[in-house]
């Protein structure tokens, strides 16, 4: 476990599976992804994506939770260049309740945290729908750099939507600790989930 | 299969496959992918090969053309590397593996082919491409062709111990002048009178 300030980083197990069947199918899902057609995803889908990711030597799935243990969404880094030692970010903020709060910025702060003073990349991209306006505060207060707008770009509910890249530098990268200093983080708190019901007792159940 | 006025572009022949293994370790490699150099043998191209014939047998939306001069030198590549069918865009990667054919047309006559394929026959909405800033050659045939600089990612790819940044370039369909337009208004005919 990796902790930080609001959340803590973990391996995406157990809850964050189960969770991941339904955060799959929901916007914040499709709105981090939006190259992908959208389409829905069975159990298998699901399941696959995890392996898939879990064998990924390019890129990582990395569960993160509030401090109460409270199962948040997904952090992603994927296409990790070695020699140029670059990677796409990207944050799925599963529990919707959590969408705009500190602690999907910290989940995001972390992620940075990770690729720069773990992995030691170089650069992080990322990109925003223009209309994802938590996602593009959060891109900003992290420090990253609008980069560009590519024009009407993806299909998005019958238009066609720019695309807004962004980028940070290691080097535009104060660090975690000073990062987290500036910005003051506030915990939102919000009452955690009740527990996800476990496969196994769903199947064991008299149909 | 398509022609241009200096080129046309093929199915990709046996020749071409040959010299795959020339235009993957010489300085064409360094500039389509933005400083790397690279080391790779006639088994790992061979393999290479092999692996993309077989993604494209498995449904894979690449599509790849030879480039042939009017002589019937294959010159390099051009092709969409990635076509996305539900945001209806194509990237586009090319490749001049000769260089004695830079800086001649050769290279814009094979843009024009594959935009107007992309726009006409695919029927996609916009066509993209990114390169480095340490390709001036590729930066002003985007300015010549009508493309608009979309985004710059900074630091983004290093060559020779140098960061450069990537450019992604795009064109939307109906800021297309159309091929003939072009071909008039960039000299390409003038062009290939005079290599005769």
């Amino acid at each position: 476990m990796l902790e930080g300030t609001l959340v803590d980083l973990v391996p995406f197990e157990d809850d964050f599976a189960i969770y991941l069947e339904t955060w799959m199918n929901e916007e914040a899902w499709f709105r981090a992804h939006v190259w992908e057609r959208r389409e829905p995803h069975t159990e298998d889908d699901v399941k696959k994506y995890i392996e898939n990711m879990e064998k990924n030597e390019r890129g990582g799935l990395i569960g993160f939770q509030a401090k109460n243990g409270d199962p948040i969404g997904a952090l992603i880094f994927d296409h990790e260049w070695t020699r140029v030692r670059k990677a796409e970010v990207r944050v799925v903020v599963g529990d919707s309740r959590y969408e705009g709060a500190d602690e999907a910025l910290d989940g995001l702060l972390m992620l940075v945290r990770y690729c720069f003073e773990t992995r030691n990349l170089h650069r992080l991209d990322a990109v925003a729908l223009p209309f994802h306006e938590t996602w593009i505060e959060h891109l900003r207060r992290a420090g990253f750099v609008h980069e560009g707008t590519l024009r009407q770009h993806i299909r998005w509910d019958g238009d066609y939507v720019d695309l807004e890249m962004f980028g940070l530098l290691q080097s535009e990268w104060p660090g975690y600790v000073q990062k987290v200093a500036e910005l003051s983080l506030q915990p939102s708190d919000i009452e955690p989930k009740p527990k996800p019901e476990k496969k196994e007792q769903k199947e064991a159940q008299p149909s | 299969m398509l022609c241009g006025v200096l080129v046309d572009l093929v199915p990709v022949s046996r020749q071409a496959r040959e010299l795959d293994h020339k235009w993957t370790n010489n300085e064409s490699s360094f500039w389509a992918s933005g400083g790397e150099w690279r080391f790779v043998t006639r088994a790992q191209i061979a393999a290479r090969q092999a692996r993309w014939a077989e993604e494209r047998s498995r449904g894979d939306l690449s599509v790849g053309f030879e480039i042939r001069t009017k002589d019937g030198q294959p010159i390099g590549w051009m092709g969409i590397n990635w076509l996305n069918p539900t945001h209806r865009l194509a990237m586009l990667g090319a490749k001049i593996g000769e260089p004695q054919y830079w800086g001649g047309g050769y290279g814009t006559d094979a843009l024009l082919l594959i935009v107007e394929y992309a726009f006409d026959w695919l029927d996609v909405r916009k066509v993209w491409l990114a390169t480095s800033t340490m390709n001036a050659r590729v930066i002003r045939q985007m300015e010549k062709v009508g493309f608009t600089l979309e985004g710059r990612q900074r630091q983004a790819t290093l060559a020779e111990g140098v960061w450069h940044d990537w450019l992604a370039y795009g064109m939307l369909r109906e800021e297309w002048p159309g091929r003939e337009t072009l071909v008039e208004r960039l000299g390409l005919r003038e062009k290939a009178v005079r290599r005769g």
